[in-house]
């Protein structure tokens, strides 16, 4: 009984122990690590699903840490958002971690092959802590532990370019952290509290008196955050580092790292300030703005680009856009359409990112250019390959099509009609720059054209092919995770 | 560093530095300071240590503190972890002001010490060790 | 009347002097290692921001002591609290930056960002 009550925090504590136990191994038995990392994080997804069984009945769980409560501790607050997240970051960190096994050793050092799923294990707990908690500084905690566990994510492959980008991104992104903590600061001296609830309620009564401070709270906060989720003119550090990492890293940071940072953000702008101020102090326009902007010019960038993983990198750039313009367009189906981007792009960056290392894995191949004759030496991976683009383009039957269509509805209902131009634009750029690719790889003919099965290992063929099926399940199959999110985004919104 | 002042100079200063950290780790429910400052002192005691005689030894045995406050690190962290699945219990509570006077956060103080020094000690060593 | 105002201030007003110098030595500084010193003036002018706000005129240190007379004021702990973690995260900062710039000189012999550009 004691068990099920602590079940939150031992989601947070027994995933943050083996991390540091992982560091004895890594010393002695380096062959030991992948497999306890893939029992750690296996057991946070089963805890993950008994909490979404708990939420899917209609009850939030609250937990205080060690028994404080509310105004003074620490609040573990798990709610449909929180379950949503938590389930996508456990389970796409299984996979990723189980296509690292053999992939891993070709791109890093031996020395570091220890040491990596340590931070592996470190980013996931911090990021499950950003996701879980109810508490603005523990919120900065977390988004400072994440942000040292994603450098070190990225310098793991020990190459000039890498460390260059390290750097860039360590200084970046504790430059956000910050003016985020700069912001809860304002935050905490305006209403005395720390705790989102208590925050709000003391907002709401007070904010008529502070407008330039709210004002300066709310700046602040959205630079802090937005640099490091990468929001377009802040996105400078992305490219380089993700294109450098190794690709597992790749597809964590890209997939998942800068999405928890767009949740924050989401909860504090509509937990904290409430629906009202969001629409009135003109904030929603800039992110309005600065998503349009992101979408077209990661777009434009990610076309002249001829290395495969710098592409998806600032397409990366652009997808961000979407989430953001989703949350700009601030509706329900708006909101919900971003959630829904959130899960389908982590799935779709996944795949790509992770078809690429295995690209790169088995015939050393990364420029765009040398792809001629791929899809006949290695069908599976391109097959997924091709399934993650036309989703990425937004063809029907496929993920990335949803959230299309729940953008342009979102934007229908927020009376500003023109975003369904952008989208379509958006659609078509994406197809200038996806399709070059899988022409190539299929039409072009190679020096061989006689189709065989990929050399790849199945550790590494099982997780790609996993993430294209799911792509496909959410294009087919919406309405759950729909209803779902829009359960979800009620919660908060009104 | 091997100079003949510093060593001398270190072998009588060492005792007061470590006497000055304990002093800080367990005095820190009374006064300003605790586990991470005290810890940070004793930290820096033994940094200096290994700056002026550790570069003497030999490589194999180099490694034997980073191996030890790695294991040390996780005892401070099981210790410290310990006060959070414990919810409202202080142990034996004495007299306000005195020593021994708040029970099990004084044992979190130690292992919070413990951590932050082996956590700088070992710091070191992966900025000096590493090729 | 509004000079008066930030006379009281002061605090703040230093607070948010050393943010706004960290933020700049952080941009346009070429030396790395200057880089790191601005992140960590950048991150004291936050901790001073936050002991200020709890701060009181007069108050003693927050830690209950019987010899002390009836109605003294304590100030408030938690933004000290609060703060011992801040120091511990931009410590650990620190010194993975510095671990990526020994890194860097290892491989280009320079900590100055422009020469590493331009030997890329």
């Amino acid at each position: 009984m004691h068990l099920w009550k602590t079940m939150p925090f031992l989601l947070i504590i027994l995933s943050l122990l083996p991390a540091f136990v992982m560091a004895i191994f890594a010393r002695w038995k380096r062959e030991v690590c992948p497999y306890l990392a893939i029992g750690s994080i296996a057991f946070s997804f089963a805890v993950s699903c008994l909490l979404a069984f708990r939420v899917m009945g209609g009850e939030t769980i609250h937990y205080h840490v060690s028994d404080w409560l509310p105004p003074w501790g620490i609040e573990i607050f798990i709610d449909e958002l929180a379950v949503m997240m938590l389930l996508l970051l456990t389970g796409c960190f299984l996979l990723i971690t189980i296509f690292s096994i053999k992939a891993l050793p070709k791109e890093i050092p031996p020395l570091a092959t220890g040491w990596y799923y340590t931070l592996l294990l470190l980013t996931l707990t911090a990021m499950m802590g950003m996701v879980v908690t109810n508490d603005l500084f523990n919120m900065y905690v977390m988004v400072e532990v994440t942000g040292i566990g994603a450098c070190a994510l990225v310098v793991a492959k020990g190459e000039k370019l890498s460390t260059e980008a390290t750097l860039r991104y360590l200084m970046l992104s504790s430059l956000g952290a910050g003016f985020f903590l700069f912001g809860i600061g304002f935050l905490y001296q305006i209403t005395g509290n720390l705790n989102i609830p208590y925050v709000a309620t003391e907002l709401a009564r007070v904010r008529e008196q502070y407008p330039f401070l709210l004002w300066a709270t709310m700046s602040f906060i959205t630079v802090g955050l937005g640099v490091k989720a990468a929001l377009f003119p802040l996105h400078i550090w992305l490219p380089d580092a993700h294109s450098s990492a190794p690709s597992s890293s790749s597809a964590i940071l890209s997939g998942l790292v800068v999405k928890v940072y767009i949740v924050s953000m989401l909860r504090i702008y509509f937990m904290v300030f409430g629906f009202e101020v969001f629409h009135e102090t003109y904030m929603r326009y800039l992110i309005l703005f600065l998503a349009t902007l992101a979408i077209i010019g990661g777009s434009f960038f990610a076309f002249v680009q001829l290395e495969l993983k710098r592409r998806l990198a600032y397409s990366t750039v652009a997808q961000i856009g979407y989430i953001f313009l989703g949350f700009g367009l601030g509706t329900v189906w708006g909101i919900t359409a971003a959630l829904l981007h959130i899960i389908i792009h982590a799935f779709m960056k996944t795949c790509l990112f992770l078809s690429a290392g295995a690209i790169y894995y088995q015939t050393g191949r990364k420029k765009v250019t040398h792809f001629s004759g791929l899809g006949y030496q290695m069908p599976v991976t391109m097959a997924a390959f091709t399934i993650a683009s036309l989703s990425m383009v937004g063809i029907p039957l496929f993920g990335g099509f949803i959230t299309k269509y729940a953008l342009a509805m979102g934007s229908l209902e927020a009376n500003n009609p023109y975003f369904i131009i952008l989208i379509v634009i958006s659609g078509l750029l994406n197809a200038a720059y996806y399709f070059p690719i899988i022409w190539q790889a299929y039409f072009t003919s190679g020096h061989d054209v006689k189709l065989k099965m990929d050399l790849v290992p199945l550790t590494m063929l099982i997780p790609i092919v996993i993430m294209a099926l799911g792509i496909i399940y959410m294009g087919i199959f919406p309405g759950g995770p729909l209803s779902f999110l829009e359960k979800a985004v009620t919660r908060f919104v009104f | 560093m091997d100079d003949y002042i510093t060593r001398i100079v270190f072998r009588y200063i060492l005792l007061f530095i470590l006497m000055y950290g304990f002093y800080i780790v367990l005095h820190g429910h009374l006064s300003p300071g605790g586990g991470f400052a005290g810890g940070m002192i004793l930290g820096m005691g033994m940094l200096l240590y290994f700056l002026i005689f550790g570069l003497q030894w030999k490589a194999k045995l180099r490694t034997l503190p980073m191996d030890a406050g790695i294991v040390l690190i996780g005892f401070g962290a099981i210790l410290e972890g310990v006060k959070f699945l414990l919810p409202h219990e202080h142990g034996p509570v004495g007299m306000p002001g005195t020593l021994f006077s708040v029970g099990i956060i004084s044992v979190v103080n130690f292992a919070i010490g413990l951590l932050v020094a082996s956590a700088i000690l070992n710091i070191f060593y992966l900025l000096v060790e590493e090729e | 009347m509004k000079v008066s105002l930030l006379l009281a201030n002061y605090p703040y007003v230093i607070a948010v002097i050393l943010f706004c110098l960290g933020c700049l030595c952080i941009l346009t500084q070429h030396n790395l290692i200057k880089k790191v010193i601005g992140i960590n003036i950048m991150q004291t002018g936050i901790f001073l921001f936050y002991i200020a706000v709890g701060n009181i005129n007069g108050g003693v240190a927050p830690i209950y002591d019987p010899n002390l007379p009836e109605g003294v004021l304590y100030i408030n702990p938690l933004p000290s609290a609060l703060i011992l973690t801040g120091i511990v995260v931009s410590f650990s900062v620190t010194a993975f930056a510095l671990a990526v710039i020994v890194k860097l000189y290892n491989y280009y012999g320079t900590v100055n960002a422009p020469d590493i550009m331009r030997m890329r």
